[in-house]
């Protein structure tokens, strides 16, 4: 049985002999899933998708999509899959139907499909107007519609809401979740815009110097952090409020002139500021650090 | 082939309105508007043109004269680099190499579509060559049809050995293109060869270089110290290159490590 739409095993790319890009990236995306792909600027993630879609020659490890291995099934795997990597990939002098008609005699699907995806990205009425005249917004609408109009069942998309305003971007959000809900399309999508990954994906990888810091349900990292999530206190006697903490058997830490504390509980935490309280400290808050994806995200690249 | 011929389409799909597609064109009845212009100027010389038993041969070599030695290899050259040029304008490499189409598909259909272009344009010469003919017969009085049969064959042995004198040009060109991003080094590199082609041309090596090849074709049995005999059969010559540099161009394309 097949675990997983698509998975990699020691994927390691070099672009010089001293400068590794990708090391031993094993990369497991389940199927149906929406997998993000997180990573800061030069990371990896492009490099790792254009591996993906045999556009950078595979120097070491492997690749299997669908069950199949790219090398010796690229044609077939190809056929099944749908892509958008940076920036739109659209013929200039011909309009989007233009666009679209030479990739459906490529794909053999049917002519109808071309009005169907250009309503699908909200371009059902550009004419005759060329490609090369569309705004970047356009432009992108037209290459996710390149990606979807064979209907593939995985879409590889980098960066696919680039160009596109706050409508559009959500807009974007909610075909991608119909599509995967409806269809069961699984979709790695990469993004540097980490409030909407957080929004549309159930599963997550990040990458950080060519190394993958995790991979899981978003859930399951999540969970992770809770596990390191720190208690901050905010006091006007930083150092009376460590000495008052570490008497208690605690392990506190002092960052930009707040009290860290490792996670305790509600009660502990009532009792600590009781303590504070009595023994003449100043409270200004107390808070638990921040758990959305921005917070995970910067604490595993910075570790 | 299946595969190859919807990506034949695709590929003819794509050159609509590119600049390429005009070439072609314009390539192609230049030459002949250029006659019919100087034959209506010159409108008191036709009944005597006409009625001359060579006037096909005669309107033939007037037509190729300029088409051999320069708007035939300068055509292959602009319209070849054209052609492979527009998926790096478009920056469509990349979406071209993930279509379910195999990289030989890719590659010889693409080789296909500037070939068929080429025999467009020659039939379209021939059609220019035509009108060139008919049309100061029609707009000016006292002109009679020309009473020498076209002698067909001779010319249609002319046009195939044209085409074949163009295929290494082609073939360097399509390399070039394929290779290089930037526009200017196809354009440039033929350029250079085709004044190169005309400095040789009288060299007793210069049948070595594939853009002489349409100049020695024409200028065969004319030569009057202009070019030498090549020694060799430079049609065969010519599919030899077109054979050898296609090859090569074929595993540098798909030997490429990054694929756009």
């Amino acid at each position: 049985m097949i675990t997983y739409a698509l998975e990699t095993s020691c994927l390691t790319h070099r672009f010089s002999k001293n400068e590794i890009v990708l090391d031993t990236i094993n990369l497991q995306v389940p199927h149906a899933s929406i997998f993000g792909f997180l990573g800061p600027n030069g990371a990896g993630k492009t490099t790792t998708l254009r591996l993906l879609l045999g556009l950078l020659k595979k120097q070491a490890g492997s690749i299997t999509i669908f069950g199949k291995e790219f090398a010796q099934h690229r044609v077939s795997v190809l056929q099944h899959t749908g892509s958008l990597i940076e920036s739109p990939s659209l013929y200039g002098h011909l309009t989007a139907v233009e666009n679209l008609s030479l990739l459906q005699k490529v794909y053999q699907c049917k002519t109808e499909r071309i009005a169907e995806v250009l309503k699908l990205v909200g371009l059902p009425d550009t004419g005759n107007k060329k490609a090369s005249q569309f705004s970047l917004g356009m432009k992108q609408r037209l290459s996710i519609a390149v990606a979807l109009l064979h209907d593939p069942p995985l879409l590889i998309l980098d960066e696919p809401t680039n160009g596109l305003d706050p409508n559009g971007i959500i807009e974007m959000r909610e075909l991608l979740q119909k599509l995967n809900r409806e269809n069961g399309t699984t979709i790695i999508i990469s993004s540097h815009l980490l409030a909407e990954i957080e929004r549309l994906v159930s599963h997550i990888g990040i990458i950080n110097k060519g190394k993958l810091m995790f991979q899981g349900t978003l859930a399951e990292l999540k969970q992770k952090q809770d596990q390191g999530v720190s208690i901050i206190f905010e006091t006007n006697e930083t150092e009376k409020t460590i000495r008052i903490l570490t008497d208690k058997g605690l392990l506190p830490l002092i960052n930009n002139g707040q009290v860290l504390l490792p996670a305790v509980s509600k009660e502990t935490i009532a009792e600590l500021n009781r303590l504070l309280v009595d023994n003449g400290v100043d409270i200004y808050g107390i808070h638990k650090s921040s758990n959305d994806l921005e917070t995970i995200f910067m604490d595993l690249i910075k570790n | 082939m299946r595969s190859f011929i919807h990506s034949f389409q695709s590929e003819w799909l794509k050159k609509k309105r590119s600049l390429a597609s005009w070439i072609v064109v314009i390539g192609g009845f230049f030459t002949p508007l250029i006659i019919i212009i100087a034959r209506l100027v010159h409108h008191d010389q036709l009944p005597q043109l006409y009625s001359n038993p060579g006037f096909w041969v005669q309107l033939w070599n007037n037509s190729w004269e300029s088409m051999a030695i320069f708007l035939l290899p300068v055509g292959v050259i602009m319209a070849t680099s054209l052609v492979t040029q527009l998926e790096y304008k478009n920056n469509t490499w990349k979406q071209l190499h993930t279509v379910p189409l195999r990289l030989s598909t890719i590659f010889f259909s693409k080789l296909s579509v500037i070939l068929v272009m080429m025999i467009q344009f020659f039939i379209l010469f021939n059609i220019g060559i035509y009108l060139s003919a008919l049309v100061p017969y029609l707009l000016v009085g006292g002109v009679s049809y020309p009473q020498a049969p076209i002698p067909l064959k001779a010319f249609a042995r002319e046009n195939g050995l044209f085409f074949i004198d163009c295929l290494p040009v082609l073939a360097i060109q399509y390399l070039l293109g394929l290779r290089y991003k930037n526009f200017l080094i196809p354009i440039g590199a033929g350029f250079l060869c085709w004044i190169l082609a005309v400095a040789v041309i009288s060299w007793k090596y210069g049948y070595w270089l594939p853009y002489t090849y349409t100049m020695f074709n024409f200028l065969k049995g004319q030569t009057h110290g202009r070019a030498i005999v090549p020694p060799l059969n430079i049609h065969l010559l010519a599919i030899s290159y077109f054979v050898l540099v296609t090859g090569i161009s074929y595993i540098l394309y798909i030997t490429k490590k990054e694929k756009g």
